[in-house]
């Protein structure tokens, strides 16, 4: 709870930083203000959990790994704003504080225990988002984007609060230990209760990208500028599904004849068509934003076949893909700001000029496509063993494939770094905040990749 | 019980003349209507508090926004956007496909459900603000975060940027 207030107070501090134009005080008080929020999530720790405010948020080790993964991350891409948001407007304090914002809804959502607490969580950092995706605000493709991601979040949200209505009605509860007691006991569980499910399981695929709901992804994520793309596609991300696995694991587990079926589906489909048409593209953001929309389908893994082992799982591999995707980010960041486009080719000869950079975007993708001693092959593993545990030899069949397909693309870039040579001459600076963002990602990929033990004890 | 059909009837009908009706303006003013017999509702469920938001709130505030909108957005028939049958067959298909499942679900309900008939003083404001304030204190305070994003987002985008000299 420390932490949610800390992050409350601190974007109202940074509104009056802006108010009088401390704009270099900015920075360095929101990461001050993230850890010492991270510090309270840390002090927590140890502490038997229970839930507080009449059952409204419950900080388990579950909500407090994935808190701790959500501040640290959203560090990360802080480090990285340092000239960026300058070059769009003038109103650099109101991106900081929108931004802290946004990951108080996802430490809320990560924590909730009632559906109201879900609700609002989700509705802070969605909206918050609208804003920060729309804030190119001469720029076509950002205010479309801004649309397309406003209406279909509120749609979702339609979708949501129809589940939980429905949930409400077959149970008479918000509480997420209520509906469990109530799945556990009723005699003849009530068909509004099923309804109820479905629904809550379309909104929360919205949220989280899966297809048949994906088509706002690739656009929003092309169109927001670059660092609230790395924003969305790794924080508030991994937010939504923390919120669908909570509900499912706690929950829905003793309904799982009812959903198991129609969420296999839903991966099935979202591997084959974020990767088939990741393969297709030739900007390499529009490709960052299918292969998110592929990560969806091997995160959903953990929730196909729940089991105790799956909060472990999803933590790995968040966290090997928010890792990943920050590298990426950040090279695309500093390749556009030379090159001007964030097509494959802007990628040319980075290797001879660069190589520091390119070994950091290598390892990023390697870590993306799953390859060994980096931390995405410890999340696919874990993921696909999930599977095992439970089975699904087809479902793990589909899957390798589509790992298969995901090392093609992902190499694209990689061969385009080092075998192909750029047209001109340019120099790309390195701001030292990058070097540090870099160096720090790169290292607990590999660190994670070569003793995964350090993130899997923590679950 | 009549009225409730009566209302429940009259909330149907013009809700289906919100859709079909091809003037938008037409359309918003019947769904005020619709608007307004939920309101009636809110009143026939003793839920005094939300009637008067609901009169206030939605009836009032958002109906003027659309109008304005409408206005603003000057539609007619050229900027209608044209749809392709595949589009149109899939709607009809997903919401048929949403009317049986909600079907499904809601064939169950009887009135003398115990969650229907409940606390029946529930929606009165004195009880509605001791639930808000004891309950669910905590989202009651926390949606002010929602409210001041929302907020300093419109101030964000609505603001005009000041040309550099």
């Amino acid at each position: 709870m420390g932490a949610i207030i800390t992050l409350s107070v601190l974007g109202i501090l940074v509104l009056y930083l802006g108010l009088y134009k401390a704009k270099n005080a900015l920075l360095p008080v929101t990461l001050l203000g993230l850890l010492v929020a991270f510090g309270f999530t840390v002090a927590d720790w140890n502490k038997d959990a229970t839930p507080l405010f009449n059952g409204m948020v419950y900080f388990d080790k579950f909500a407090l790994a994935f808190s701790m993964l959500c501040i640290f991350i959203t560090a990360l891409i802080l480090l990285l704003s340092k000239e960026y948001f300058r070059n769009i407007s003038e109103h650099v304090a109101e991106y900081y504080c929108l931004l802290v914002f946004s990951l108080t809804g996802a430490l809320i959502v990560t924590a909730y225990h009632n559906f109201a607490m879900l609700f609002i969580g989700i509705e802070i950092m969605s909206v918050a988002l609208y804003i920060l995706v729309g804030i190119r605000k001469y720029d076509k493709a950002s205010n479309e984007a801004a649309l397309k991601y406003f209406l279909m979040g509120a749609f979702s949200t339609g979708f949501l609060l129809f589940g939980i209505a429905l949930l409400y009605g077959a149970s008479g509860t918000f509480d997420l230990e209520g509906l469990r007691n109530y799945v556990l006991t009723a005699g003849e569980i009530s068909p509004l209760f099923y309804a109820g499910v479905l629904l809550m399981l379309c909104g929360l695929c919205f949220k989280i990208g899966a297809a048949p709901f994906h088509f706002w992804t690739p656009d929003v994520y092309d169109g927001a500028p670059i660092l609230i793309t790395a924003f969305m596609s790794t924080v508030v991300k991994v937010a939504s599904f923390v919120g669908f696995l909570r509900l499912f694991s706690m929950v829905f587990v003793p309904v799982s004849d009812l959903w198991t079926p129609v969420l296999l589906t839903v991966v099935i489909i979202t591997l084959f068509i974020g990767n088939i048409t990741a393969l297709m593209q030739s900007s390499f953001k529009r490709m960052m934003a299918y292969s998110s929309i592929s990560h969806a389908g091997y995160m959903l893994f953990a929730l196909v076949s729940i089991s105790v082992t799956s909060a472990a799982s999803m933590f790995t591999y968040a966290f090997a893909y928010s890792l990943a995707s920050v590298i990426a980010f950040a090279i695309l960041i500093l390749v556009k700001r030379e090159t001007g486009s964030d097509q494959f080719e802007s990628f040319n000869g980075l290797g001879k000029r660069k190589p520091g950079l390119a070994l950091a975007m290598t390892v990023a993708m390697l870590s993306l496509a799953g390859i060994p001693l980096t931390a995405g092959f410890i999340g696919k593993f874990m993921m696909f063993n999930q599977v095992m545990g439970g089975y699904n030899i087809v479902l793990l069949l589909l899957a390798v494939v589509n790992a298969a397909i995901g090392v093609y693309y992902y190499l694209h870039v990689v061969v385009n770094m080092y075998f192909k040579d750029a047209d001109g001459e340019m120099q790309i600076q390195i701001p030292t905040s990058y070097k540090v963002v870099l160096t720090l990602a790169v290292a607990l990929t590999i660190l994670i990749g070569v003793y995964p033990d350090c993130v899997i004890g923590l679950l | 019980m009549t009225v409730f059909y009566l209302v429940a009837f009259l909330a149907i009908f013009f809700a289906l003349m919100t859709i079909f009706t091809k003037n938008p303006v037409h359309s918003v003013l019947y769904l005020v209507i619709t608007f307004f017999t939920l309101t009636i509702h809110y009143i026939l469920l003793n839920a005094q508090f939300l009637a008067v938001v609901n009169f206030i709130v939605y009836m009032g505030a958002i109906m003027v926004l659309f109008l304005f909108v409408l206005m603003l957005l000057n539609l007619n028939k050229e900027s209608e956007p044209m749809k392709s049958n595949f589009v149109k067959i899939m709607g009809a298909i997903a919401g048929m496909c949403l009317i049986a499942t909600l079907l499904g679900a809601f064939r169950v309900i009887e009135p003398n459900n115990q969650m229907v008939v409940g606390n029946e003083e529930v929606g009165l404001v004195k009880n509605l603000g001791k639930v808000l304030f004891k309950e669910f204190l905590l989202p009651f305070e926390i949606s002010s975060i929602l409210l001041l994003t929302a907020m300093v987002g419109a101030v964000l985008l609505a603001k005009k940027d000041v040309k550099k000299v």
